[in-house]
């Protein structure tokens, strides 16, 4: 390092060099503090950040004080002055984070002391992560199960932009996580300075749905609170707060003079009355009509609300696919899409982000599509996540949580003797159709039951048996297992399965894992998850994060070896080019050496168990490993498993 | 596993791929469908062989798993002649079965022996004490 007042990424020491300057931050502030201590008069106190007044002026432009010394400065007369961290702490905990995700990095060291010092490290806790992938992935899983936000906090650039996937996947599941990154107003030295930037929140600005820089207290203060608001007001999504080290390590000469607004949270977009009494109608009249459901579910009302509709309707609820956060139970006499030779003439999508095909197909046969969304209500314009434009006949902007109330009770007022006794014998039909085609689904587990590698519903199927009498939630996605979790565990509570990753990248499932049993763990839940090989490798630092933060939780890793789906397109490219499957595995495969994943785990400090070869042997190691996790710890067990 | 969106879509769309509930049990119908009327004439191919190409060169065990009963479709019992498999190998109906159109007669022979060398008999869900549990809590359910 070539200046000695250069801070490095994880530097630490940064307080030692300053020395007496401690946390005041600039040159001035530092010349103050060195300054004879011993007068006649106290020592006077530092000045924060100055206030928005005093920074911008009366005509809100920046002033040339501002400009150039924008951080503490000194006057005579108050009270020992506290760091500004310590009250942007106090702001955390009104909000009411309980968690903070880190990997720390010196753009935000003034936060990070003052979590652990003067905040004692509770409400928000740190979480040690090893990879700000890992930590955005968490908060993106804790926040599905625990229904709010986790805080994490980035170092300027370099963090932000380590996080960014992770956060592209919450956005693209419509999740709230919550960002702090820090950087430097007026960088010097050559470290500094890449960790600063004109503008931190064009870095993921695509996928967050906002940001803001706070430039001082009040800012702050206010910029928190609405982020909040916004993440959580639906379409929900990440949100980043910009916060310069210059800030967070100024002094504040008189904290109690400083307000913290309320949080006032926004109540969520309901469907306008008109257009809900129109769908109503289309429903009521309708002969086979079809729900589907995608991000639904926002709370466990949802959950009551859904069942409710069906029920009121006696329709067929369709989960859809690996997008849904499934908050339907999966042995419900409903759930499903009617059966083979049901053809919806209405289709009600809630929260379905594309529903073009449906639509299309509706309209060229005379057929019927509702959409009730608030993703009519908030886009982003250049990742293609919102799919194709969708000409549903009618299109409701608004929560579909917030909106079902006043759609069952608009369906309950035209329901007529006629239509009730025409859904009681729809919902048999439907209900008979199901049973038949799940149970048939499920015995279909018995295709290579013995086989070795372990198959993929065995893996399941002996999981299921082994927590069958606990309050489980499986935390993991379902993209990787096709729907065996759905066909052989039943998902009969809303906490039962946590969504998926979103974005359709890989690394989300191990990470969010974690993160979603955390969430669990408070409410005593035993939290599953089966997460592939591929995605495990993405952050395997994350198993240290668990087993540092004693979250118990079940892995099993369901170890094809292989980027499996894309050997198959790779083999599927080179067939059609007439070039043979011979080097599909080229890129796709890691065998050569295999990984052994149980002793990653137990490098991390994590039980584990395996490789399991044979199903004989797979029910001994859930038990063991499930004894680790009900005991409290985390435990990964490694099932060497067919392709898919 | 699937690593980008890219593929997950490609494999969501293939009909022989990621395929899930209704969708998978239709498309396993072609490959296990009931017995043809005729019973198929013995292979003439090396199973032997065929085990090897079906899992180290032709990858077969890619899409259908390594003993073609874990995979979609399941392969097994196989009902296609030795003469309908090379030509549907060669010239696949589905876009999600690859072509192996420049793969040798020899080798396909060998592969196809392979498969019918593969025990047919699943166990019976009602055998599977595990599996008739589930299925039982299933059946209760309301």
């Amino acid at each position: 390092m070539s200046n000695s007042t250069e801070l490095g990424r994880r530097d630490f020491f940064k307080n030692a060099a300053l020395g007496a300057a401690g946390l005041v931050g600039t040159t001035a502030a530092a010349g103050a503090a060195e300054a004879p201590a011993s007068t006649s008069t106290p020592a006077p106190p530092s000045v924060l950040m100055p206030t928005e007044a005093q920074e911008f002026g009366p005509l809100g432009r920046p002033t040339t004080a501002t400009a150039q010394a924008p951080v503490a400065a000194v006057q005579a007369g108050a009270a020992a002055p506290t760091p500004a961290s310590d009250f942007m702490v106090d702001v955390l905990k009104k909000i009411g984070f309980d968690y903070a995700a880190i990997n720390p990095g010196s753009t935000f060291q003034g936060l990070h002391e003052s979590c652990i010092n003067y905040g004692q490290n509770t409400a928000p806790e740190l979480l040690t992560c090893l990879h700000e992938e890992a930590a955005a992935a968490m908060a993106h899983g804790y926040a599905k199960a625990a229904g709010k936000p986790m805080l994490t906090m980035f170092h300027g650039t370099v963090g932000l932009l380590h996080s960014s996937m992770a956060l592209f996947q919450a956005w693209a599941d419509r999740v709230p996580v919550f960002v702090i990154v820090g950087h430097h107003r007026n960088p010097s030295g050559v470290i500094n300075r890449p960790h600063s930037a004109q503008d931190m929140g064009s870095i993921v600005r695509d996928f967050v749905k906002f940001d803001d820089e706070a430039t001082t207290l009040e800012r702050f203060a206010e910029a928190a609170m609405r982020a909040y608001r916004i993440a959580m007001t639906p379409p929900m999504g990440p949100v980043l707060l910009t916060v310069s080290a210059e800030l967070q390590e100024s002094m504040i000469a008189n904290r109690t003079s400083m307000r913290i607004p309320e949080l006032v949270m926004a109540s969520p977009p309901q469907g306008e009355t008109g257009a809900v009494r129109e769908a109503a109608k289309l429903l009521v009249n309708a002969e086979t009509p079809l729900i589907q459901i995608a991000k639904m579910g926002r709370t466990p009302r949802a959950w009551d609300l859904l069942i409710e509709l069906a029920d009121t309707l006696q329709a067929p609820v369709d989960v859809m696919g690996y997008s849904s956060w499934q908050k339907f139970p999966s042995w419900h006499p409903l759930y499903g899409s009617g059966g083979r030779d049901y053809t919806p003439d209405v289709t009600l999508g809630l929260e379905v982000t594309d529903m073009s095909v449906q639509a299309r197909a509706a309209r060229a046969s005379g057929k019927k599509t509702i959409s009730i969304s608030a993703e009519h209500l908030f886009q982003h314009s250049n990742i293609h996540d919102y799919g194709r434009y969708a000409d549903v006949d009618l299109a409701i902007g608004g929560d579909g949580e917030a909106t079902l109330p006043s759609l069952i009770d608009e369906i309950r007022k035209l329901i007529t003797p006629d239509r009730k006794a025409a859904f009681a014998a729809r919902g048999q039909r439907v209900a008979a159709a199901h049973k038949q085609a799940q149970i048939a689904a499920i015995q279909d587990a018995r295709h290579g039951w013995d086989a070795s590698p372990i198959s993929v519903p065995r893996m399941i199927a002996e999981l299921a048996e082994q927590v069958k009498n606990d309050d489980w939630a499986v935390v993991s996605g379902h993209q990787f297992t096709g729907d065996w979790q759905r066909r052989l565990m039943n998902h009969d509570k809303p906490y039962r399965y946590n969504g998926d990753c979103g974005g359709f990248g890989i690394g989300y499932d191990t990470p969010a894992s974690v993160g979603a049993a955390l969430a669990h763990k408070k409410a005593g839940r035993l939290s599953l998850a089966v997460v592939g090989d591929g995605d495990l490798n993405f952050s395997p630092g994350v198993l240290w994060t668990a087993a540092h933060h004693k979250i118990p939780l079940l892995l099993v890793v369901h170890n094809n070896r292989a980027y499996h789906a894309e050997v198959m397109i790779i083999q599927r490219m080179a067939g059609q080019r007439g070039r043979g499957s011979s080097r599909s595995h080229i890129g796709n495969v890691f065998t050569d050496p295999t990984i052994n994943y149980a002793s990653l785990a137990k490098s991390y400090g994590m039980y584990s168990e395996g490789p399991v070869e044979h199903p004989r042997d797979l029910a001994g190691a859930y038990q063991r490993a499930l004894a680790k996790v009900r005991a409290g710890e985390p435990a990964l067990v490694d099932v060497i498993s067919q392709p898919r | 596993m699937p690593r980008s969106i890219h593929s997950f879509v490609f494999a969501g769309l293939s009909a022989s791929l990621l395929l899930t509930g209704a969708a998978i049990l239709e498309a396993q119908q072609p490959a296990a469908a009931p017995a043809a009327a005729a019973p198929l004439a013995p292979p003439t191919g090396d199973a032997t062989r065929g085990k090897g190409l079906f899992e180290q060169t032709l990858r077969c065990y890619a899409c259908h798993g390594f003993d073609g009963q874990t995979g979609s479709p399941r392969l097994v019992p196989m009902a296609r002649s030795q003469e309908v498999f090379l030509a549907y190998v060669r010239k696949p109906a589905t876009q999600g079965m690859p072509s192996f159109r420049d793969a040798a007669e020899r080798d396909l022979i060998d592969v196809y022996a392979y498969i019918r060398s593969i025990p047919t008999a699943a166990p019976a869900a009602d055998s599977i004490p595990l599996l008739k549990s589930i299925v039982d809590r299933r059946t209760a359910a309301k």
